[in-house]
């Protein structure tokens, strides 16, 4: 690393920030002292904690459980009070005027609202970009680990899917659908005006105050080349003004994975029933240990059963202590979060603390420090991955005639029938497996953002930042030679242990200055700055086998180091960035934004290391002109439009370079040598991937703003996008690395917050529904689609959809395989029939005669989401639900799950397969007669009838709380609640019970960008029920 | 103005040191701008150039060399069935459509003959403007004219016309040529190879396991005589044989190198070379020659390992009833080639099934395993200059050539007269030595008998499938398209012909 220039940095700011130290005035004036008591209009009720300001100062207090305040103030200035939910209220102080009542009127506008942009924050009337916030209040209660799963139905435009139920992982957020084909395509997160590196998902939720999510081109644009995916902003936790609060708030409750919904697979006594059939219809003799199924009766093994815990349980402590006095605001939050998975041997614990602190040094500067270190402690057993790899994928298919455990009640080992009983695979104990691997990551993380402010006279201030981010990983995972997770191995197996450690180290300095200034009616602020920001990873990987001791997983312990699996790596990117904003607005109701930033980044090559990304929105508040000021119906409106240029910089950090690999080891005799060739082909031009896109919306408030509708209107090119473009390999390379296509995504997204009771009753609701749709428009030259193993992505068509044979149904007896286009020497009577696409008589899978095309799409038509609060008394309720229309699902576990041969357990479905012409079946399923050369084209070539409708609609959570009235004197505010999360999914889905479900990896491959909706049967997610109390004193 | 002097020299300061901020190069990996600088540089990269080698004899060979011929045959199991790409070419059944296959095995021959042709070409590119050790650069730049040229005469025994790349590729728009006519594909192995052959050590000199002289020799032999050009061969044959570095092992057995010891004997012109152990060079084709489903306990015997594990799928590279067959009365060949093994779990009447003895080497771990494997052996060498001379008419110089090679067999002298009668006992006479080494199939196509030998073992099978390693179950027969690819060349890569507009 660049230690030198990380040191220049550094003198610098520190220069900076002892510069605007010395240069500090502090000022005073004449002040009375004010006092009063704040009510609610409505029920003439004391409103505790309303906040009481000095308008244009941070001066304030904050009024007790009494209502009522004290504050020292100058004669002619405006005491504004505002409380949520309450309409803001300003007074003016009058001389020799020393008490002051204030009644509040129940406001139902949101629109005063500070919203928290990139680089600053705006009234909310004011935004003339596409975003949304959320705050603390509407994420609390939910009991699960992470930001995401917080979010879902909440956020417009946004799909968030939980793709596996692993504790902390397996969160998809996609803003506006937008994807990258072999980069990343997830949004940017930003942490208190920090772009961290780490995962959003390991912050504990109870951290963050407000979340805004910026979706159009003009919010995100200030982000420059990693605003494509979208910016979250998030912002954590301060004191209130004038207060001090020590929260408590603990949960703790159960999870368990609803019968409903698991995959069906066969009993013991249905497979042994198949398998008689299997031999019976094939003219065989039945083995012996499958002649009577009915013995199976009361010895059935269910083994994905085996594998789940019932009542795994969840606990979360947070303490949180605020304070805002005397020119100090300090917030500090220690969590304590432990998950038991609901999958045996899964453990996720996070202990974090967040101290942050604000201290206005005078009334010109101020300086913070925020730091946030915490330690998690994860271990999952290997439970997602395909056959051979994920155990429950593995548990799912194991004979329900094997036992799980012994006679003498002990896990068994191994199991494995003779070979006559076409038990092809031997089978470890999963269970087993899950307890006895290790599979345990330890992560520290620290992130840290410091900053000065200096306002040199009114309206101008400079702002220097420095943040950083430190991560920790150590992997290790240890499978001792009793147990594996893959198919087919005997145990006692090869003992293996790998140690991966991680340790990363991200830095950013920021220099900002904003001007401020109205001149009439013209509002200016401009905003200037130019950043650094440096990232590191350094990871060693070793990899040890064959151990004489299971008790010593030592890597001296090992007889063999793996030189595959051992290595060191390092990953390094730099980026340069200068930008730019302009905020107009004349009298606040014709709004104006434009900006641009320039980012210069070492992942861009050396011919294409500047990237340049302009925006302009523009807003119109028609509810200020005079035709709508005194409209009873309509009381607030908003025209809104934006265009800007956004880009996406997740291509790897040294795609451009030709790489050479130095162990291309070769032996001669007994010498070994080593070997080296040039295994990527160079390109000095490549860049970001560049989206263009535009934005026109209006808000929309009636009756008083009780019902809020937004609409908007989005569609964005996504050109330049990286991608690995295969060449033919006569030149001895697989792929040249290239900024290629172009594709469109359009959508539109409807919200609406509205209060249809109000009273000791009330109501809210908050609605969304989004349709994002896009299509190819071009590939690269002389490409026109990219094949998966299931899918295609096909210029003119979304992309990642589903591709394979069409499934017409089975062949139902000889004249009709007579009569229909087949396979030469595969397809028999009951056998799968498929489509004869290209009309040559023949079916044929792949080459020039292909016969494969779309079955299926994966992407949804729509996507919902629907909160619903209550209020009566003390009682409070919520009610969370999500959803998804005409989305489908790959059931790729097919393959192996209902593999008609009869190799594995099968999917309960299978009973009812083709057995004969007269006994055709429900026509899913074909006939196990003929072997792999029949039952095989069902099976291995992808056709549609492993493509199923996934459509869904999810109640993610019910809360119900009680807020105690009658409280001692020290304790200010308590309430119990109990919470339920993932309540029930309904949907048609068959194939397993997650319909959010798709394998997830990285890049151009199975399982990556081009490749969604693929169903492996992972980790399930389960229900929680949790209880709850918060109490503050 | 003061106030704002730090803000500016800030500025101008990050300005200026923009460009070394942003210059972020791999450190765990070298780049081509670093590389090939000097000779340690050329030496890895010719190391490089030779790893192909091995997967090419471990995975594919066998399966385009040896299995699509009459030698040998796969073993089905009812129970597996999705292992066309196999079947496929022991059957002569390899799915064609516009002159292109799917067929995985023929589209990985391709691109591991190509990846050796791209190494090598990055060497030749670059090493006359580097300065090193003339004795040391001669060497690598002999053993890298060596590769390319075997790479390419791979390719067009296998494919006929392909594309002809002599230079590094450097951009998107040079990675797909034109398909190259035969005769200049030719006229560049050889002219490689004559490049080649003064540049090389020989035998005595050269790290053993590399290429040499003689190997190039013998290579350049090969060529000529697929070509037909008998007298060339001869001629570049004769200082092979003259030099004394090759002869022959006193026995058969010990002519195939054992897992570690062994290798590069007196009679190895160029193998490929194994080492066992977790460094990653190791080879397993034996394991993928066995017949399936094989117990942990059939299996030891076999390998000797301390850890065997039962096998299960197709068996492939079963040597057939006809090889069995082909060996004459006495061969000790026969007994040193091929082995039996009982297997308790075979649905093949009987149980039990023959596999190819004379790879197999006792080795410690399951699966890895160093034994080489031969490109060409001095038995070879001598069977080659038996053919070149009888098809120049020199019918009586040949059969000396010819005898040495059946001697050490424990044969008598042949009793094959006249060209016509040499000829044939040649070529009866390389299928048992050179039973399993890859060489049937091109025997075959070079001397036009693909229709003469195919077609009636074909029938064979199709007449008596249980002979040939089909179990006894309802459908065990083979599949209705067997036996209908008779064609010389395999057809093009279906992956490579969809990237290039070429073919």
């Amino acid at each position: 690393m660049n230690n030198h220039y990380l040191s220049k940095i550094k003198t610098r700011f520190f220069g900076f920030l002892l510069i605007m130290l010395c240069l500090s005035i502090v000022s005073f004036g004449q002040t009375q002292s004010v006092r009063g008591v704040v009510k609610s209009g409505p029920d003439n009720e004391p409103v505790p904690g309303a906040l009481v300001l000095i308008k244009g100062t941070q001066k304030g207090t904050v009024t007790d459980i009494d209502g009522a305040f004290t504050i020292d103030a100058s004669p002619g200035e405006i005491l504004v009070i505002s409380f949520v939910g309450y309409a803001t209220k300003e007074v003016a102080v009058v001389a020799g005027q020393t008490n002051v009542n204030v009644s509040l009127d129940l406001s139902t506008s949101d629109l005063s609202e500070v919203v928290v942009v990139g680089y600053g924050s705006q009234i909310k009337k004011e935004v003339t970009g596409a975003i949304q916030t959320v705050n603390e209040a509407e994420l609390k209660d939910l009991p699960v680990s992470s930001v995401a799963q917080k979010l879902q139905g909440r956020l417009a435009g946004v799909q968030i899917n939980q793709t596996t139920g692993k504790p902390g992982q397996g969160m998809s957020v996609r803003i506006r659908g937008q994807l990258s084909v072999s980069g990343g395509s997830d949004p940017l997160y930003v942490v208190d005006g920090f772009p961290i590196t780490g995962d959003i998902n390991q912050i504990n939720p109870d951290e963050i105050a407000d979340i805004s999510v910026l979706k159009d081109a003009a919010s995100t644009s200030l982000y420059g080349s990693r605003a494509a995916n979208g910016v979250v902003l998030i912002t954590t936790k301060k004191g209130k003004v004038g207060q001090t609060n020590v929260n408590l708030n603990v949960w703790t409750g159960f999870q368990n994975v609803p019968e409903k919904g698991r995959l069906e697979m066969m009993n013991a006594e249905e497979f042994a029933q198949f398998k008689k059939e299997y031999y019976e219809d094939a003219k065989q003799t039945v083995p012996e240990v499958f002649q009577n199924p009915a013995q199976y009766r009361d010895k059935n093994n269910d083994w994905y059963d085996a594998m789940l815990v019932n009542g795994a349980p969840i606990t979360s402590y947070n303490l949180t202590v605020t304070s805002n006095k005397e020119r100090v605001n300090t917030a500090v939050i220690a969590g304590v979060f432990d998950q038991k998975g609901v999958v045996v041997n899964t453990d996720y614990q996070r202990y974090s603390l967040r101290m942050n602190t604000d201290y206005q040094v005078s009334d010109k500067i101020n300086i913070g420090v925020n730091i946030a270190p915490q330690y998690v402690y994860d271990n999952t057993p290997r439970t997602d991955g395909t056959r051979g790899t994920g155990i429950l994928f593995n548990a799912l298919h194991t004979w329900p005639v094997m036992p799980i455990y012994d006679e003498q009640g002990e896990l068994t080992f191994f199991n494995r029938f003779p070979a006559n009983t076409g038990n092809i695979f031997a089978y470890p104990n999963w269970v087993r497996s899950a307890q006895e691997i290790t599979n345990e990551t330890k992560r520290t993380n620290v992130l840290a953002n410091t900053y000065a402010e200096w306002r040199p006279i009114k309206g101008l201030s400079f702002k220097s930042t420095f943040n950083v981010e430190i991560s920790n990983s150590r992997f290790f995972s240890f499978n001792p030679s009793t147990a594996t997770s893959a198919i087919n191995v005997a145990i006692p197996t090869v003992a293996v242990s790998v140690r991966d450690d991680i340790s990363s180290l991200s830095w950013l300095n920021e220099n900002i200055a904003t001007y401020r200034k109205s001149i009439n009616d013209h509002a200016f602020e401009v905003l200037l700055g130019f950043s650094n920001q440096q990232f590191r990873t350094d990871r060693t990987r070793i990899q040890a086998d064959t151990y004489a001791d299971d008790r010593l997983p030592t890597i001296q312990g090992a007889i063999n180091v793996n030189r595959g699996g051992t290595f060191t790596d390092v990953g390094e990117w730099t980026l340069t960035s200068v930008f730019s904003r302009l905020n107009y607005n004349y009298k606040g109701k014709y709004l104006l934004t434009a900006s641009v930033r320039t980012d210069g980044s070492s992942r861009f090559g050396s011919e294409n290391r500047w990237g340049v990304f302009p925006s302009t929105s523009v807003g119109w508040v028609m509810s200020d002109e005079g035709f709508l000021q005194n409209n009873s119906t309509i009381s607030f409106a908003k025209v809104r439009a934006s265009f800007g240029v956004t880009g996406n910089n997740n291509i790897g950090n040294y795609t451009q370079y030709a790489l050479v690999n130095n162990t291309i080891n070769a032996v001669f005799g007994n010498n070994v040598v080593s070997g080296a060739g040039v295994t990527s082909l160079q390109n000095t031009n490549l860049g970001w991937e560049t989206t263009s896109q535009f934005d026109l919306g209006f808000d929309l408030g009636f009756l008083d703003d009780r019902i809020q509708f937004t609409y908007d209107y989005y569609t964005k090119n996504t050109t330049n996008l990286l991608y690995a473009v295969q060449i033919p390999q006569e030149s001895g390379f697989t792929n040249f690395n290239d900024n290629i296509g172009e594709i469109k995504f359009w959508g539109h997204e409807f919200a609406i917050n509205a209060i249809p009771v109000t009273g000791q009753f009330s109501w809210t609701i908050n609605a969304n529904l989004s349709i994002n749709r896009n299509e190819v428009l071009s590939l690269a030259d002389g490409i026109d689609r990219v094949y998966g193993s299931w899918h295609i992505t096909q210029v003119g068509q979304p992309f990642g959809q589903f591709y394979g044979l069409q499934k017409l149904g089975n062949y139902a007896n000889a004249e009709d395989l007579a009569n229909s286009p087949k396979i030469p020497g595969r397809s028999t009577v009951g056998s799968i029939k498929l489509k004869d696409v290209n009309g040559d008589g023949v079916i044929t899978f792949g080459g020039d005669n292909d016969d494969r095309t779309i079955i299926g799409n994966p992407f949804p038509d729509f996507i919902y989401g629907l909160v619903n609060n209550f209020k009566f008394k003390n009682f409070d309720a919520s009610i969370t639900a999500s959803g998804s229309q005409g989305n489908e699902l790959y059931m790729r576990h097919l393959f192996s799950t209902a593999n008609l041969d009869g190799v594995f357990n099968m999917v309960r479905r299978a009973k009812d397969r083709f057995r004969s012409p007269e006994n055709p079946g429900e026509g899913i399923f074909g006939t196990t007669v003929g072997g792999g050369n029949v039952t095989g084209i069902e099976r291995d070539w992808p056709n549609s009838n492993f493509v199923w409708d996934a459509s869904y609609f999810t109640i993610r959570n019910i809360t119900v709380g009680y807020t105690f009235t009658k409280l001692p004197k020290s304790v200010k505010s308590a309430r119990l609640y109990m919470s339920g999360q993932n309540m029930w999914v309904f949907t048609k889905y068959w194939g397993g019970s997650n319909p959010e479900v798709s394998m997830q990896n990285n890049g151009q491959g199975d399982g990556g960008n081009l490749s969604p909706g693929v169903d492996l049967g992972p980790y399930p997610v389960p229900r929680t029920i949790t209880f709850g109390a918060n109490i503050t004193f | 103005m003061k106030k704002y002097i730090p803000v500016l020299l800030a500025a101008s300061l990050f300005i200026s040191s923009c460009d070394d901020f942003l210059t972020v190069v791999p450190e765990t990996q070298l780049s081509s701008a670093t590389f090939f600088k000097n000779q340690k540089d050329f030496e890895q990269a010719v190391n490089a150039a030779y790893v192909p080698l091995r997967t090419i004899v471990n995975d594919r060979a066998w399966l385009l060399g040896e299995m699509h011929s009459d030698n040998t045959y796969y073993a089905r199991n009812v129970l597996f069935g999705a292992t066309d790409n196999q079947e496929d070419l022991a059957d002569f059944s390899v799915p064609e459509s516009n002159g292109t296959t799917a067929n995985v095995h023929v589209l990985n021959q391709w691109r591991q003959d190509y990846l050796i042709i791209a190494r090598a070409n990055q060497i030749l590119a670059l090493i006359d403007d580097v300065d090193f050790d003339a004795a040391a650069k001669a060497n690598v730049k002999g053993q890298a004219l060596f590769l390319r040229a075997y790479a390419y005469f791979e390719l067009a025994r296998y494919f006929g016309k392909v594309p002809l790349h002599l230079t590094p590729v450097a951009s998107r728009e040079e990675a797909a040529l034109p398909l190259s006519e035969e005769a200049e594909i030719y006229a560049q192995i050889i002219s490689d190879l004559n490049a080649a052959i003064p540049l090389l050590l020989d035998k005595s000199k050269q790290e053993p396991g590399r290429v040499t002289e003689g190997a190039a020799r013998t290579l350049l032999a090969n060529v000529y005589i697929n070509l037909k050009r008998w007298s060339d061969a001869e001629q570049v044959l004769t200082p092979v044989i003259t030099s004394g570095k090759y002869s022959l092992m006193s026995s058969y057995a010990m002519a195939f190198s054992d897992n570690a010891a062994n290798k590069n004997n007196a009679e190895s012109v160029f193998e490929v070379q194994f080492q066992e152990g977790a460094a990653g060079l190791q080879g397993n084709f034996t394991y993928q020659w066995l017949p399936r489903p094989i117990s942990a306990a059939e299996l030891q015997p076999l390998m000797g390992t301390s850890n065997p594990q039962p096998q299960d799928g197709e068996g492939n590279n079963i040597p057939t009833p006809d090889i069995i067959a082909a060996y004459e009365p006495g061969d000790l060949r026969k007994d040193a080639s091929i082995g039996y093994v009982f297997l308790s779990g075979a649905f093949q009447v009987p149980k039990t099934l023959p596999y190819i003895l004379k790879f197999f080497k006792k080795h410690s771990q399951h699966n890895n395993h160093g034994q080489n494997f031969p490109i060409y052996r001095y038995a070879e060498v001598l069977l080659f200059m038996a053919e070149a001379l009888n098809e120049q008419g020199k019918t009586g110089q040949a059969i000396p050539y010819l005898n040495q090679v059946r001697t050490r067999a424990g044969l008598a002298a042949t009793t094959a007269t006249g060209q016509a009668g040499v000829r044939e006992a040649i070529f009866k006479e390389r299928r048992v030595e050179l039973a399993f080494e890859n060489k049937r199939w091109f025997d075959i196509q070079r001397t036009d008998r693909i229709q003469e030998i195919i077609i009636p073992h074909g029938n064979r099978i199709k007449a008596n499938p249980q002979a040939y390693y089909y179990p006894p179950l309802p459908g065990a027969v083979p599949r209705s398209n067997a036996f209908t690819n008779l064609n010389k060349f395999y057809a093009y890569p279906a992956d490579e012909s969809n990237l290039s507009p070429y073919f």
